[in-house]
């Protein structure tokens, strides 16, 4: 039970965003820039590692964003929400 | 035949409070033969304009069917209109016609001598004179070397600072030594070009007192770069592909997330992505060992057209893709610059995400691009050619 919740401490949490072009146009930049932020505003750049990723196939009405496996379709406006539900929650 | 290519680039600047330039540099090539043509029409503004374009026009065009230069100058005195004010047609101009990359051919009217630099160092040649329909045109034939470098100048160049930093304005004796203590092996002809032009405008202290043109052209090896864009139409054709580009000689650069993503499988090396934006429009750079240069598609080829137009457009001194550290200006440098050979790998699957109607692209734009951009390639002197899988 001690050792878990030490390991738990030390989760990880990876979130990429694809910086292909469909992405590109729907506005990677501003939800990349906007993980930055929030990043940073809440102290877990130790603990959630931001990347980029290449198309994955699931272009469409979005930016994709993948949270530990899951991907996401987002606009540049809802990075807030995500972050909230998906990361914040779970770290 | 020899391996060598010519390079070649131009610079005008306009005269100071005039939109069109009196000055007109024109580059054609026929069947193995160079051609530059650099005419300066009588006056300033529009009408200098007029009888600069249509002077290099014709001598450009008659030049690379092969005609004369008696047939040249006979066709220019009998065409140019007249300038109201002076009663004369009147336009000077050199013609340079470099003949399977060695035999130059020089013909001079009333431009300034043109500089000839070998190996960096001034390199002196004879001219002749004759009479052509009353006007008296030098001409010079000599032997080129690889590296060689013709400077071709209007004379707002050698008057250049005239009354303020020099008396007589900058005179060819030191625009000679202007070049030779600027002369590096691998600086391009549009470097040089421009470098020259740069320090005519702050001798005229950015305010040209006179159209001042710089062409030139430059001797150099063959150097070949090869790029790779979007994936086969069937996984079927993507070994053929691949195998195809790796083969090849040169720098190598891959367009595209997908096409880059089977590279590196390929190759059998890790395709990252960062998220290091060097330009906030342009998607950041991949990082693919094995490759040169690794980026995204359809967003940085559209930036890398809107560079090629404006280094064809001649008329600015410093140009936004020499530094940049995205990947439309990478490609710029790669392409523009040190290629005279460019060979296209263009896969022609189809990407469905690119007819997304929220996207604004227009339909098959992968193929638009590239069109478009081998035409300006050719423009700039380049052999391009493309294939499709």
């Amino acid at each position: 039970m001690h050792l878990q919740s030490i390991g738990k401490e030390m989760i990880y949490m990876k979130v990429t965003i694809c910086v292909g072009s469909t992405c590109h146009l729907l506005g990677s930049k501003r939800v990349v820039d906007r993980f930055k932020e929030l990043v940073a505003e809440h102290n877990l750049s130790d603990k959630v590692e931001l990347g980029g990723k290449f198309c994955m196939g699931h272009c469409g009405e979005g930016v994709c964003v993948t949270i530990d496996g899951t991907t996401h379709s987002i606009a540049p406006e809802a990075v807030d929400e995500l972050f909230n539900k998906e990361v914040l929650t779970k770290v | 035949m020899n391996d060598l290519c010519i390079d070649s680039g131009y610079i005008s600047l306009i005269k100071a409070g005039e939109q069109l330039c009196g000055d007109r540099v024109v580059f054609a090539a026929d069947d193995g033969t160079a051609i530059c043509v650099l005419a300066d029409g009588l006056g300033s503004g529009v009408k200098a304009n007029i009888l600069a374009t249509l002077t290099s026009q014709i001598l450009a065009t008659m030049s690379a069917g092969g005609m004369s230069v008696e047939e040249c100058v006979n066709t220019i005195v009998r065409t140019l209109p007249e300038c109201s004010v002076r009663k004369i047609a009147y336009s000077t101009f050199t013609i340079v016609k470099i003949r399977d990359q060695r035999y130059v051919e020089l013909t001079r009217f009333d431009n300034p001598h043109t500089v000839v630099l070998r190996d960096g160092r001034n390199f002196d040649f004879a001219y002749a004179p004759r009479m052509i329909e009353g006007k008296k045109i030098y001409e010079s034939k000599f032997e080129a070397q690889e590296n060689d470098v013709l400077v071709v100048m209007s004379d707002g160049a050698i008057y250049a600072g005239i009354g303020e930093e020099y008396a007589f304005g900058w005179e060819r004796e030191n625009i000679i030594r202007f070049l030779e203590a600027h002369y590096s092996p691998d600086l391009t002809a549009k470097q040089i070009a421009r470098m020259l032009a740069s320090e005519c405008n702050r001798l005229y202290h950015g305010r040209p007192g006179d159209d001042t043109s710089v062409a030139v052209m430059r001797l150099c090896r063959r150097r070949t770069a090869n790029m790779m864009i979007g994936p086969p139409s069937s996984r079927g054709l993507d070994n053929l592909m691949l195998g195809e580009f790796f083969a090849q000689t040169g720098t190598r650069i891959v367009c595209g997330g997908t096409t880059n993503k089977i590279a590196a499988r390929y190759l059998g090396s890790e395709l990252t992505a960062s998220l290091d934006y060097a330009d906030s429009d342009l998607p950041p750079i991949y990082n693919l060992p094995g490759v040169d240069l690794a980026t995204e598609a359809v967003v940085t080829i559209s930036r890398v057209l809107e560079y090629a137009d404006e280094y064809l457009s001649g008329t600015r001194l410093s140009a936004s893709w020499e530094k940049g550290r995205d990947g439309a200006s990478r490609i710029a440098r790669e392409l523009f610059d040190p290629a005279t050979d460019i060979n296209f790998f263009v896969g022609c699957a189809m990407n469905p995400a690119h007819q997304n109607p929220k996207l604004s692209l227009a339909f098959g734009v992968k193929f638009q691009l590239i069109d478009r951009r081998s035409k300006s390639l050719e423009q700039m002197g380049k052999r391009v050619s493309v294939r499709y899988y």
